[in-house]
Protein backbone atom coordinates (compact mmCIF):
# COMPACT_ATOMS: atom_id res chain seq x y z
CA UNK A 1 0.00 0.00 0.00
CA UNK A 2 1.50 3.43 -1.20
CA UNK A 3 2.03 6.06 1.18
CA UNK A 4 -0.57 8.26 0.12
CA UNK A 5 -3.73 5.47 0.27
CA UNK A 6 -2.85 4.58 3.75
CA UNK A 7 -2.89 8.61 4.47
CA UNK A 8 -6.54 8.32 2.75
CA UNK A 9 -7.12 5.30 5.09
CA UNK A 10 -6.40 6.82 7.95
CA UNK A 11 -8.45 10.10 7.18
CA UNK A 12 -11.55 8.14 6.11
CA UNK A 13 -11.62 6.39 9.19
CA UNK A 14 -10.73 9.27 11.55
CA UNK A 15 -13.79 11.15 9.84
CA UNK A 16 -16.10 8.28 10.47
CA UNK A 17 -14.99 7.81 14.26
CA UNK A 18 -15.59 11.07 14.89
CA UNK A 19 -19.15 11.46 13.10
CA UNK A 20 -19.85 8.22 15.37
CA UNK A 21 -18.68 10.22 18.31
CA UNK A 22 -20.92 13.19 17.14
CA UNK A 23 -22.96 12.72 20.60
CA UNK A 24 -19.48 13.01 23.51
CA UNK A 25 -18.17 15.53 21.24
CA UNK A 26 -20.96 17.99 20.76
CA UNK A 27 -23.26 17.36 23.22
CA UNK A 28 -25.28 20.13 22.25
CA UNK A 29 -26.81 18.44 19.47
CA UNK A 30 -27.41 19.75 15.79
CA UNK A 31 -31.02 20.97 16.52
CA UNK A 32 -30.64 23.14 19.70
CA UNK A 33 -31.07 26.73 19.06
CA UNK A 34 -28.99 29.58 21.37
CA UNK A 35 -30.91 32.46 19.71
CA UNK A 36 -28.54 34.67 22.07
CA UNK A 37 -25.47 33.71 19.39
CA UNK A 38 -27.20 33.54 16.35
CA UNK A 39 -25.01 33.37 13.12
CA UNK A 40 -21.69 33.96 16.13
CA UNK A 41 -18.24 33.60 14.79
CA UNK A 42 -16.52 30.90 16.48
CA UNK A 43 -15.65 30.88 19.92
CA UNK A 44 -14.69 28.49 22.92
CA UNK A 45 -18.61 27.14 23.30
CA UNK A 46 -18.91 27.26 19.64
CA UNK A 47 -15.72 25.60 17.49
CA UNK A 48 -17.26 26.45 14.62
CA UNK A 49 -19.47 29.33 14.94
CA UNK A 50 -23.70 29.31 14.79
CA UNK A 51 -26.22 29.12 11.85
CA UNK A 52 -28.97 31.86 11.65
CA UNK A 53 -31.04 30.30 13.68
CA UNK A 54 -27.94 29.50 16.73
CA UNK A 55 -27.59 25.92 16.19
CA UNK A 56 -24.08 25.00 16.57
CA UNK A 57 -21.90 24.34 13.53
CA UNK A 58 -19.53 21.94 14.85
CA UNK A 59 -22.65 19.59 15.80
CA UNK A 60 -24.15 19.81 12.11
CA UNK A 61 -21.31 18.97 10.67
CA UNK A 62 -20.59 15.90 12.61
CA UNK A 63 -23.93 14.69 12.32
CA UNK A 64 -24.13 15.70 9.11
CA UNK A 65 -21.39 13.70 7.96
CA UNK A 66 -22.52 10.70 9.47
CA UNK A 67 -25.54 10.92 7.29
CA UNK A 68 -23.84 11.32 4.71
CA UNK A 69 -21.47 8.95 5.25
CA UNK A 70 -24.62 6.59 5.91
CA UNK A 71 -26.65 7.47 3.30
CA UNK A 72 -23.90 6.97 0.68
CA UNK A 73 -23.29 3.31 1.21
CA UNK A 74 -26.79 2.25 1.40
CA UNK A 75 -27.72 4.30 -2.13
CA UNK A 76 -24.55 2.18 -3.38
CA UNK A 77 -25.92 -1.01 -1.88
CA UNK A 78 -29.28 -0.87 -3.69
CA UNK A 79 -27.91 0.73 -6.37
CA UNK A 80 -25.24 -2.14 -7.02
CA UNK A 81 -27.82 -4.86 -6.67
CA UNK A 82 -30.40 -3.36 -8.88
CA UNK A 83 -27.55 -2.91 -11.57
CA UNK A 84 -26.67 -6.76 -10.91
CA UNK A 85 -30.63 -7.93 -11.59
CA UNK A 86 -31.11 -5.57 -14.30
CA UNK A 87 -27.77 -5.52 -15.91
CA UNK A 88 -26.29 -9.06 -15.03
CA UNK A 89 -29.56 -11.05 -15.30
CA UNK A 90 -30.08 -9.26 -19.02
CA UNK A 91 -26.55 -9.66 -19.83
CA UNK A 92 -27.06 -13.40 -18.98
CA UNK A 93 -29.79 -13.92 -21.02
CA UNK A 94 -28.02 -12.14 -23.59
CA UNK A 95 -29.62 -11.53 -27.15
CA UNK A 96 -33.10 -9.59 -27.08
CA UNK A 97 -33.30 -8.71 -23.25
CA UNK A 98 -29.50 -7.88 -23.22
CA UNK A 99 -30.51 -5.39 -26.25
CA UNK A 100 -33.92 -4.01 -24.24
CA UNK A 101 -31.99 -3.04 -21.14
CA UNK A 102 -29.19 -1.91 -22.71
CA UNK A 103 -31.95 0.61 -24.13
CA UNK A 104 -33.56 1.38 -20.94
CA UNK A 105 -30.08 2.01 -19.29
CA UNK A 106 -30.24 4.11 -22.37
CA UNK A 107 -33.17 5.75 -21.67
CA UNK A 108 -32.15 6.39 -18.10
CA UNK A 109 -29.19 8.25 -18.78
CA UNK A 110 -30.59 10.84 -21.13
CA UNK A 111 -33.52 11.99 -18.88
CA UNK A 112 -33.43 15.30 -17.81
CA UNK A 113 -32.53 14.45 -13.97
CA UNK A 114 -32.44 17.78 -12.67
CA UNK A 115 -35.81 18.95 -13.93
CA UNK A 116 -37.75 15.50 -13.01
CA UNK A 117 -36.37 15.67 -9.40
CA UNK A 118 -37.33 19.49 -8.66
CA UNK A 119 -40.86 18.20 -10.32
CA UNK A 120 -40.88 15.19 -8.06
CA UNK A 121 -39.88 17.31 -5.01
CA UNK A 122 -42.87 20.37 -5.89
CA UNK A 123 -45.02 17.54 -6.04
CA UNK A 124 -44.13 16.41 -2.30
CA UNK A 125 -45.46 17.85 0.96
CA UNK A 126 -43.05 20.90 1.64
CA UNK A 127 -42.62 19.43 5.23
CA UNK A 128 -42.26 16.21 4.90
CA UNK A 129 -40.70 14.39 8.53
CA UNK A 130 -36.76 14.01 8.22
CA UNK A 131 -36.50 10.61 8.35
CA UNK A 132 -39.05 10.31 5.42
CA UNK A 133 -36.93 12.87 3.54
CA UNK A 134 -33.06 10.94 4.30
CA UNK A 135 -35.31 7.69 3.17
CA UNK A 136 -36.67 9.32 -0.53
CA UNK A 137 -32.92 10.67 -0.90
CA UNK A 138 -31.65 7.44 -0.39
CA UNK A 139 -34.07 5.80 -2.89
CA UNK A 140 -33.23 8.67 -5.34
CA UNK A 141 -29.84 8.41 -5.29
CA UNK A 142 -30.11 3.99 -5.40
CA UNK A 143 -32.89 4.49 -8.40
CA UNK A 144 -31.09 6.80 -10.38
CA UNK A 145 -27.54 5.75 -9.71
CA UNK A 146 -28.02 2.08 -11.43
CA UNK A 147 -27.18 2.64 -14.69
CA UNK A 148 -23.49 2.98 -15.11
CA UNK A 149 -22.89 -0.23 -13.22
CA UNK A 150 -25.58 -1.90 -15.09
CA UNK A 151 -23.49 -1.42 -18.25
CA UNK A 152 -20.55 -2.96 -16.48
CA UNK A 153 -22.47 -5.48 -15.24
CA UNK A 154 -24.53 -6.48 -18.69
CA UNK A 155 -21.18 -7.21 -20.32
CA UNK A 156 -19.97 -9.67 -17.31
CA UNK A 157 -23.39 -11.57 -17.58
CA UNK A 158 -23.16 -11.83 -20.84
CA UNK A 159 -19.48 -13.40 -20.73
CA UNK A 160 -20.32 -15.78 -17.97
CA UNK A 161 -23.31 -17.23 -19.85
CA UNK A 162 -20.47 -18.86 -22.36
CA UNK A 163 -18.43 -20.55 -19.83
CA UNK A 164 -17.80 -24.18 -19.72
CA UNK A 165 -19.46 -24.18 -16.03
CA UNK A 166 -22.57 -22.64 -17.20
CA UNK A 167 -22.95 -24.80 -19.87
CA UNK A 168 -22.10 -27.80 -17.60
CA UNK A 169 -24.58 -26.49 -15.39
CA UNK A 170 -27.37 -26.53 -17.31
CA UNK A 171 -26.20 -29.74 -18.90
CA UNK A 172 -26.98 -30.86 -15.20
CA UNK A 173 -30.54 -30.08 -15.79
CA UNK A 174 -30.82 -26.89 -13.37
CA UNK A 175 -32.86 -24.63 -13.52
CA UNK A 176 -33.03 -21.04 -15.11
CA UNK A 177 -33.29 -19.63 -12.08
CA UNK A 178 -31.64 -21.27 -9.64
CA UNK A 179 -28.81 -21.08 -12.49
CA UNK A 180 -28.30 -17.37 -12.44
CA UNK A 181 -28.99 -17.22 -8.37
CA UNK A 182 -26.48 -19.95 -7.59
CA UNK A 183 -23.57 -20.60 -10.43
CA UNK A 184 -24.02 -17.17 -12.08
CA UNK A 185 -24.32 -14.03 -9.57
CA UNK A 186 -21.57 -15.76 -7.71
CA UNK A 187 -19.22 -15.00 -10.46
CA UNK A 188 -20.16 -11.63 -10.15
CA UNK A 189 -18.85 -10.76 -6.50
CA UNK A 190 -15.87 -9.02 -7.61
CA UNK A 191 -17.14 -6.81 -10.32
CA UNK A 192 -20.38 -5.99 -7.72
CA UNK A 193 -17.84 -5.46 -5.05
CA UNK A 194 -16.27 -2.78 -7.58
CA UNK A 195 -19.29 -1.08 -8.36
CA UNK A 196 -20.46 -0.81 -4.89
CA UNK A 197 -17.13 0.74 -3.92
CA UNK A 198 -16.46 2.71 -6.54
CA UNK A 199 -20.47 4.70 -6.42
CA UNK A 200 -20.04 5.88 -2.77
CA UNK A 201 -17.96 9.12 -3.99
CA UNK A 202 -20.27 9.84 -6.78
CA UNK A 203 -23.32 9.15 -4.14
CA UNK A 204 -21.92 11.44 -1.63
CA UNK A 205 -21.19 14.04 -4.14
CA UNK A 206 -24.74 13.80 -5.90
CA UNK A 207 -26.10 13.73 -1.85
CA UNK A 208 -24.76 16.95 -1.88
CA UNK A 209 -26.05 18.42 -5.25
CA UNK A 210 -29.49 17.24 -4.31
CA UNK A 211 -28.58 19.20 -0.66
CA UNK A 212 -28.04 22.57 -2.50
CA UNK A 213 -30.97 21.87 -4.50
CA UNK A 214 -33.14 22.11 -1.60
CA UNK A 215 -34.25 18.52 -2.66
CA UNK A 216 -32.24 16.35 -0.28
CA UNK A 217 -32.29 15.95 3.79
CA UNK A 218 -34.91 17.80 5.11
CA UNK A 219 -34.61 20.45 8.04
CA UNK A 220 -33.47 20.00 11.55
CA UNK A 221 -31.29 17.01 10.61
CA UNK A 222 -27.89 18.29 8.89
CA UNK A 223 -26.00 16.76 5.68
CA UNK A 224 -23.08 17.55 3.52
CA UNK A 225 -25.78 18.95 1.32
CA UNK A 226 -27.88 21.14 3.54
CA UNK A 227 -24.82 22.37 5.11
CA UNK A 228 -23.77 23.66 1.44
CA UNK A 229 -26.56 25.27 1.29
CA UNK A 230 -24.75 27.74 3.88
CA UNK A 231 -22.67 29.15 1.32
CA UNK A 232 -25.38 30.04 -1.13
CA UNK A 233 -25.50 33.69 0.70
CA UNK A 234 -21.77 34.17 1.07
CA UNK A 235 -20.67 37.23 -0.08
CA UNK A 236 -16.91 37.15 0.15
CA UNK A 237 -14.66 34.37 0.86
CA UNK A 238 -12.31 35.87 2.96
CA UNK A 239 -15.06 36.92 5.88
CA UNK A 240 -16.34 33.62 7.20
CA UNK A 241 -13.65 31.13 6.57
CA UNK A 242 -15.20 29.22 8.70
CA UNK A 243 -18.82 28.10 6.74
CA UNK A 244 -15.96 26.30 4.39
CA UNK A 245 -15.28 23.62 6.55
CA UNK A 246 -18.24 21.51 5.51
CA UNK A 247 -17.13 21.74 2.12
CA UNK A 248 -13.24 21.27 3.02
CA UNK A 249 -14.63 17.56 4.41
CA UNK A 250 -16.51 16.90 1.49
CA UNK A 251 -13.63 17.22 -0.94
CA UNK A 252 -11.08 15.77 1.55
CA UNK A 253 -13.77 12.70 2.14
CA UNK A 254 -14.17 12.26 -1.71
CA UNK A 255 -10.49 12.58 -2.70
CA UNK A 256 -9.25 10.16 0.18
CA UNK A 257 -11.78 7.13 -1.46
CA UNK A 258 -10.61 7.98 -4.79
CA UNK A 259 -6.89 7.78 -3.47
CA UNK A 260 -8.15 4.47 -1.91
CA UNK A 261 -9.98 3.10 -4.49
CA UNK A 262 -7.50 3.89 -7.30
CA UNK A 263 -5.50 0.99 -6.78
CA UNK A 264 -8.77 -1.54 -6.07
CA UNK A 265 -9.38 -0.76 -9.74
CA UNK A 266 -6.91 -2.19 -11.00
CA UNK A 267 -7.20 -5.23 -8.95
CA UNK A 268 -11.11 -5.73 -10.11
CA UNK A 269 -9.94 -5.07 -13.34
CA UNK B 1 -22.43 -59.33 -35.29
CA UNK B 2 -20.40 -56.13 -36.80
CA UNK B 3 -22.21 -52.82 -37.52
CA UNK B 4 -20.92 -50.95 -39.81
CA UNK B 5 -23.58 -51.02 -42.55
CA UNK B 6 -24.93 -47.38 -42.93
CA UNK B 7 -28.68 -48.27 -42.75
CA UNK B 8 -29.75 -49.56 -39.42
CA UNK B 9 -31.91 -52.21 -39.17
CA UNK B 10 -35.23 -51.70 -37.75
CA UNK B 11 -34.50 -53.91 -34.68
CA UNK B 12 -31.04 -52.27 -33.64
CA UNK B 13 -32.95 -49.19 -33.97
CA UNK B 14 -36.02 -50.22 -31.48
CA UNK B 15 -33.69 -51.95 -29.43
CA UNK B 16 -31.20 -48.85 -29.36
CA UNK B 17 -30.69 -46.73 -26.11
CA UNK B 18 -30.51 -44.08 -28.40
CA UNK B 19 -30.80 -43.48 -32.14
CA UNK B 20 -30.40 -40.72 -34.28
CA UNK B 21 -30.66 -39.28 -37.55
CA UNK B 22 -29.19 -35.72 -37.74
CA UNK B 23 -28.89 -32.48 -39.82
CA UNK B 24 -27.48 -29.60 -38.08
CA UNK B 25 -26.86 -25.76 -39.73
CA UNK B 26 -25.61 -22.73 -37.87
CA UNK B 27 -27.55 -20.42 -39.36
CA UNK B 28 -26.85 -19.46 -42.64
CA UNK B 29 -23.27 -21.51 -42.67
CA UNK B 30 -23.15 -24.64 -44.32
CA UNK B 31 -24.47 -27.69 -42.76
CA UNK B 32 -22.20 -28.90 -39.75
CA UNK B 33 -23.78 -32.10 -39.27
CA UNK B 34 -25.42 -33.58 -42.94
CA UNK B 35 -27.78 -37.17 -42.64
CA UNK B 36 -26.07 -38.17 -39.45
CA UNK B 37 -26.62 -41.88 -38.33
CA UNK B 38 -25.71 -43.14 -35.12
CA UNK B 39 -27.39 -45.90 -32.30
CA UNK B 40 -26.09 -46.26 -29.00
CA UNK B 41 -26.84 -49.30 -27.31
CA UNK B 42 -27.37 -49.91 -24.16
CA UNK B 43 -24.54 -50.79 -21.71
CA UNK B 44 -21.93 -49.99 -24.74
CA UNK B 45 -19.23 -47.52 -24.99
CA UNK B 46 -19.35 -45.84 -28.25
CA UNK B 47 -16.78 -44.08 -29.95
CA UNK B 48 -16.95 -40.65 -31.90
CA UNK B 49 -14.03 -39.50 -33.63
CA UNK B 50 -13.54 -36.66 -35.93
CA UNK B 51 -10.84 -33.60 -35.90
CA UNK B 52 -12.12 -30.44 -34.57
CA UNK B 53 -14.58 -28.75 -36.31
CA UNK B 54 -15.88 -31.39 -37.10
CA UNK B 55 -18.96 -30.91 -35.30
CA UNK B 56 -18.83 -33.48 -32.53
CA UNK B 57 -19.60 -30.87 -29.80
CA UNK B 58 -23.15 -30.16 -31.95
CA UNK B 59 -24.22 -33.30 -31.96
CA UNK B 60 -23.41 -33.65 -27.80
CA UNK B 61 -25.28 -30.59 -27.69
CA UNK B 62 -28.67 -31.48 -29.65
CA UNK B 63 -28.93 -34.95 -27.55
CA UNK B 64 -29.09 -32.61 -24.72
CA UNK B 65 -31.35 -30.31 -26.35
CA UNK B 66 -28.89 -27.64 -25.48
CA UNK B 67 -28.56 -26.29 -29.26
CA UNK B 68 -30.81 -22.93 -29.42
CA UNK B 69 -34.05 -24.28 -31.91
CA UNK B 70 -34.58 -20.23 -32.42
CA UNK B 71 -31.28 -19.64 -34.01
CA UNK B 72 -30.11 -23.39 -34.93
CA UNK B 73 -31.90 -25.49 -37.65
CA UNK B 74 -31.79 -28.83 -36.69
CA UNK B 75 -33.31 -31.77 -38.84
CA UNK B 76 -34.15 -35.59 -38.39
CA UNK B 77 -34.78 -36.60 -34.90
CA UNK B 78 -33.00 -38.33 -32.10
CA UNK B 79 -34.89 -41.19 -30.39
CA UNK B 80 -34.14 -41.65 -26.63
CA UNK B 81 -36.67 -43.85 -24.55
CA UNK B 82 -39.46 -43.74 -27.02
CA UNK B 83 -39.15 -39.77 -27.49
CA UNK B 84 -38.15 -37.77 -30.20
CA UNK B 85 -35.76 -34.91 -28.17
CA UNK B 86 -35.80 -32.99 -30.99
CA UNK B 87 -39.33 -32.77 -30.18
CA UNK B 88 -39.48 -32.52 -26.84
CA UNK B 89 -40.79 -29.08 -24.72
CA UNK B 90 -37.58 -27.74 -22.80
CA UNK B 91 -39.10 -28.49 -19.14
CA UNK B 92 -39.34 -32.43 -20.78
CA UNK B 93 -35.72 -32.21 -21.39
CA UNK B 94 -34.63 -30.57 -18.49
CA UNK B 95 -35.79 -33.47 -16.31
CA UNK B 96 -33.77 -35.50 -18.87
CA UNK B 97 -30.43 -33.70 -18.42
CA UNK B 98 -28.10 -34.73 -15.76
CA UNK B 99 -30.73 -37.73 -14.79
CA UNK B 100 -31.10 -39.68 -17.97
CA UNK B 101 -28.03 -38.23 -20.36
CA UNK B 102 -25.20 -36.40 -18.63
CA UNK B 103 -22.55 -34.62 -19.98
CA UNK B 104 -18.97 -35.02 -18.58
CA UNK B 105 -17.00 -31.69 -20.52
CA UNK B 106 -13.24 -31.24 -21.90
CA UNK B 107 -11.14 -29.08 -19.41
CA UNK B 108 -12.59 -29.87 -15.83
CA UNK B 109 -10.82 -26.36 -14.09
CA UNK B 110 -13.01 -24.62 -16.46
CA UNK B 111 -16.60 -26.78 -16.27
CA UNK B 112 -16.71 -26.85 -12.23
CA UNK B 113 -18.05 -22.91 -11.24
CA UNK B 114 -14.74 -21.09 -9.92
CA UNK B 115 -17.12 -19.50 -7.10
CA UNK B 116 -19.02 -22.79 -5.66
CA UNK B 117 -17.63 -25.18 -3.21
CA UNK B 118 -17.55 -28.51 -3.97
CA UNK B 119 -19.99 -29.58 -1.70
CA UNK B 120 -22.42 -27.18 -3.00
CA UNK B 121 -22.01 -27.39 -6.73
CA UNK B 122 -22.47 -31.33 -5.97
CA UNK B 123 -25.80 -30.77 -4.23
CA UNK B 124 -27.23 -28.44 -7.06
CA UNK B 125 -26.37 -31.32 -9.22
CA UNK B 126 -28.71 -33.58 -6.94
CA UNK B 127 -31.23 -30.93 -6.07
CA UNK B 128 -31.89 -30.43 -9.71
CA UNK B 129 -33.78 -34.17 -9.95
CA UNK B 130 -34.04 -35.21 -6.25
CA UNK B 131 -35.87 -34.07 -3.02
CA UNK B 132 -35.32 -34.81 0.18
CA UNK B 133 -33.51 -34.27 3.50
CA UNK B 134 -30.13 -33.13 3.55
CA UNK B 135 -28.74 -36.83 4.73
CA UNK B 136 -29.96 -38.35 1.78
CA UNK B 137 -28.41 -35.67 -0.58
CA UNK B 138 -25.18 -36.11 1.71
CA UNK B 139 -24.75 -40.11 1.25
CA UNK B 140 -25.49 -39.61 -2.58
CA UNK B 141 -22.88 -37.13 -3.21
CA UNK B 142 -20.58 -39.13 -0.74
CA UNK B 143 -21.54 -42.56 -2.89
CA UNK B 144 -20.73 -40.22 -6.15
CA UNK B 145 -17.08 -39.39 -4.97
CA UNK B 146 -16.68 -42.73 -3.87
CA UNK B 147 -17.24 -44.07 -7.42
CA UNK B 148 -14.89 -41.98 -8.73
CA UNK B 149 -12.06 -42.88 -6.10
CA UNK B 150 -12.35 -39.43 -4.59
CA UNK B 151 -12.35 -38.82 -0.78
CA UNK B 152 -15.64 -37.59 0.35
CA UNK B 153 -14.55 -36.31 3.74
CA UNK B 154 -15.77 -32.67 4.62
CA UNK B 155 -12.35 -31.30 4.06
CA UNK B 156 -12.56 -32.35 0.53
CA UNK B 157 -15.74 -31.05 -0.06
CA UNK B 158 -15.58 -27.40 1.09
CA UNK B 159 -12.55 -27.10 -1.66
CA UNK B 160 -12.36 -25.16 -4.15
CA UNK B 161 -11.97 -25.72 -7.69
CA UNK B 162 -8.70 -24.35 -7.77
CA UNK B 163 -7.58 -26.11 -4.88
CA UNK B 164 -7.48 -29.33 -6.98
CA UNK B 165 -5.41 -30.66 -9.57
CA UNK B 166 -6.76 -31.02 -12.83
CA UNK B 167 -7.16 -35.28 -12.44
CA UNK B 168 -9.02 -34.72 -9.43
CA UNK B 169 -11.75 -31.99 -11.10
CA UNK B 170 -12.27 -34.36 -13.74
CA UNK B 171 -13.36 -36.52 -11.26
CA UNK B 172 -15.53 -34.17 -9.48
CA UNK B 173 -17.37 -33.67 -13.12
CA UNK B 174 -17.52 -37.25 -13.24
CA UNK B 175 -18.93 -37.73 -10.06
CA UNK B 176 -21.49 -34.69 -10.86
CA UNK B 177 -22.44 -36.52 -13.48
CA UNK B 178 -23.10 -39.80 -12.05
CA UNK B 179 -25.09 -38.70 -9.27
CA UNK B 180 -28.23 -39.72 -10.57
CA UNK B 181 -26.63 -42.72 -12.52
CA UNK B 182 -27.60 -41.75 -16.05
CA UNK B 183 -28.41 -44.52 -18.85
CA UNK B 184 -25.96 -42.51 -20.89
CA UNK B 185 -22.62 -40.30 -20.15
CA UNK B 186 -21.49 -38.17 -23.22
CA UNK B 187 -17.85 -38.02 -22.63
CA UNK B 188 -17.20 -34.38 -24.73
CA UNK B 189 -13.08 -34.77 -25.05
CA UNK B 190 -12.73 -35.78 -21.28
CA UNK B 191 -9.52 -36.65 -21.34
CA UNK B 192 -7.79 -34.59 -24.34
CA UNK B 193 -6.78 -31.99 -21.72
CA UNK B 194 -5.08 -34.46 -19.27
CA UNK B 195 -1.58 -35.47 -19.28
CA UNK B 196 -1.18 -38.99 -20.74
CA UNK B 197 -1.04 -40.83 -16.67
CA UNK B 198 -4.42 -38.76 -15.64
CA UNK B 199 -5.44 -39.89 -19.14
CA UNK B 200 -5.29 -43.58 -18.44
CA UNK B 201 -6.59 -43.55 -15.16
CA UNK B 202 -9.69 -41.52 -16.17
CA UNK B 203 -10.44 -43.88 -18.80
CA UNK B 204 -10.38 -46.80 -16.82
CA UNK B 205 -12.50 -45.14 -14.75
CA UNK B 206 -14.63 -44.41 -17.52
CA UNK B 207 -14.52 -48.21 -18.48
CA UNK B 208 -15.21 -49.14 -14.49
CA UNK B 209 -18.38 -46.99 -14.23
CA UNK B 210 -19.54 -48.07 -18.04
CA UNK B 211 -19.33 -52.15 -16.05
CA UNK B 212 -20.42 -51.05 -12.40
CA UNK B 213 -23.18 -49.18 -13.34
CA UNK B 214 -24.23 -50.63 -16.78
CA UNK B 215 -24.61 -46.43 -18.31
CA UNK B 216 -24.01 -46.24 -22.09
CA UNK B 217 -21.25 -43.86 -23.15
CA UNK B 218 -20.63 -41.67 -26.24
CA UNK B 219 -17.38 -41.09 -25.53
CA UNK B 220 -16.03 -37.74 -28.16
CA UNK B 221 -12.55 -37.69 -29.11
CA UNK B 222 -10.22 -36.17 -31.83
CA UNK B 223 -8.10 -38.59 -31.20
CA UNK B 224 -8.53 -42.26 -32.22
CA UNK B 225 -5.54 -44.18 -30.35
CA UNK B 226 -6.31 -42.64 -27.17
CA UNK B 227 -9.73 -43.95 -26.72
CA UNK B 228 -9.65 -47.12 -28.99
CA UNK B 229 -8.72 -49.04 -25.50
CA UNK B 230 -12.24 -48.18 -24.28
CA UNK B 231 -14.98 -48.33 -27.01
CA UNK B 232 -16.58 -51.16 -28.25
CA UNK B 233 -17.68 -49.59 -31.12
CA UNK B 234 -16.13 -46.37 -32.95
CA UNK B 235 -17.89 -44.01 -35.32
CA UNK B 236 -15.86 -41.47 -37.59
CA UNK B 237 -17.01 -38.34 -38.26
CA UNK B 238 -15.50 -36.24 -41.14
CA UNK B 239 -16.97 -32.92 -42.61
CA UNK B 240 -20.37 -34.16 -40.83
CA UNK B 241 -20.74 -37.29 -42.18
CA UNK B 242 -20.06 -40.74 -40.46
CA UNK B 243 -17.98 -42.41 -42.88
CA UNK B 244 -17.28 -45.29 -40.73
CA UNK B 245 -18.96 -46.97 -38.13
CA UNK B 246 -18.68 -50.32 -36.95
CA UNK B 247 -16.76 -52.66 -34.18
CA UNK B 248 -13.56 -50.67 -32.83
CA UNK B 249 -11.22 -53.43 -33.72
CA UNK B 250 -12.72 -53.95 -37.03
CA UNK B 251 -12.29 -50.44 -37.83
CA UNK B 252 -8.79 -50.66 -36.72
CA UNK B 253 -7.86 -53.55 -38.76
CA UNK B 254 -9.56 -53.32 -42.07
CA UNK B 255 -10.72 -49.42 -42.67
CA UNK B 256 -13.08 -49.09 -45.44
CA UNK B 257 -13.07 -45.33 -45.48
CA UNK B 258 -10.22 -43.26 -47.34
CA UNK B 259 -10.67 -40.77 -44.44
CA UNK B 260 -10.37 -43.85 -42.00
CA UNK B 261 -6.90 -44.99 -43.36
CA UNK B 262 -5.45 -41.51 -42.82
CA UNK B 263 -6.57 -40.93 -39.92
CA UNK B 264 -4.63 -45.13 -39.14
CA UNK B 265 -1.61 -43.77 -40.58
CA UNK B 266 -1.54 -40.62 -38.42
CA UNK B 267 -1.53 -42.80 -35.29
CA UNK B 268 1.80 -42.66 -33.46
CA UNK B 269 3.52 -45.90 -32.51
CA UNK B 270 5.85 -47.12 -30.16
CA UNK B 271 9.53 -45.95 -30.91
CA UNK B 272 10.11 -49.76 -30.04
CA UNK B 273 7.98 -50.86 -32.58
CA UNK B 274 9.11 -48.60 -35.41
CA UNK B 275 12.64 -49.79 -34.59
CA UNK B 276 12.03 -52.81 -34.79
CA UNK B 277 10.57 -52.87 -38.37
CA UNK B 278 13.51 -50.31 -39.34
CA UNK B 279 15.83 -53.49 -37.99
CA UNK B 280 13.84 -56.17 -39.90
CA UNK B 281 14.21 -53.92 -43.35
CA UNK B 282 17.42 -53.69 -43.07
N1 LIG C 1 -23.01 -21.72 -31.65
C1 LIG C 1 -22.45 -21.82 -32.87
N2 LIG C 1 -22.76 -20.90 -33.83
C2 LIG C 1 -22.22 -20.97 -35.05
N3 LIG C 1 -21.37 -21.92 -35.45
C3 LIG C 1 -21.03 -22.87 -34.56
C4 LIG C 1 -21.54 -22.86 -33.23
N4 LIG C 1 -21.03 -23.92 -32.56
C5 LIG C 1 -20.22 -24.56 -33.44
N5 LIG C 1 -20.22 -23.93 -34.64
C6 LIG C 1 -19.48 -24.36 -35.83
O1 LIG C 1 -19.80 -25.71 -36.09
C7 LIG C 1 -18.66 -26.43 -36.46
C8 LIG C 1 -18.52 -27.66 -35.58
O2 LIG C 1 -18.27 -27.25 -34.27
P1 LIG C 1 -18.21 -28.29 -33.07
O3 LIG C 1 -19.47 -29.06 -33.03
O4 LIG C 1 -17.83 -27.55 -31.84
O5 LIG C 1 -17.01 -29.24 -33.54
P2 LIG C 1 -16.06 -30.18 -32.67
O6 LIG C 1 -16.65 -30.38 -31.34
O7 LIG C 1 -16.00 -31.44 -33.48
O8 LIG C 1 -14.72 -29.53 -32.62
C9 LIG C 1 -17.47 -25.49 -36.36
O9 LIG C 1 -17.11 -25.09 -37.66
C10 LIG C 1 -17.99 -24.33 -35.57
O10 LIG C 1 -17.41 -23.14 -36.04
MG1 LIG D 1 -15.85 -29.98 -29.42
Amino acid sequence: MSFWRRVACAVLLLVVAVSLGASSLAPAGYAKQDREAAGAPPSHAHWLGTDEIGRDRFARVLYGTRISLFLAPAAALISTLLAALVGGLAGYLGGAWARAAMAITDLFLSLPWLFLLITVRALLPLNVSPAFSVLVTFLILGLLGWTAAARVLCATGGSLRNTDFVRQARASGIRGTRLFWIHVLPNMKPVLYAQFWISIPAFILSEANLGILGLGVAEPLPSWGSLLKELEGLVSVGEEPWKFVPLLLLVIVVTSFQLVLSKQDEVAA
Amino acid sequence: MFRNDRVLTDKSQRDALLSAHLSVQYGNKPPVLRGVQLDIQHGEVLGLIGQSGSGKSTLAMAILGLIDRKRVDAQGSIFFEGSDLLTLREAALRSLRGRKIALVLQSPLSSLNPALKIRTQLRETWRAHASGSSADCDSTIRKALESVSLPSDDDFLRKYPAQMSVGQAQRVLIAMAVVHRPALLIADEATSALDVITQAEILKLFRELNQNFGMAILYISHDLASVAGICDRVAILHQGEIVEFGNTQKVLTSPSHEYTQRLLAAMPRMPQASFAAKAAAR
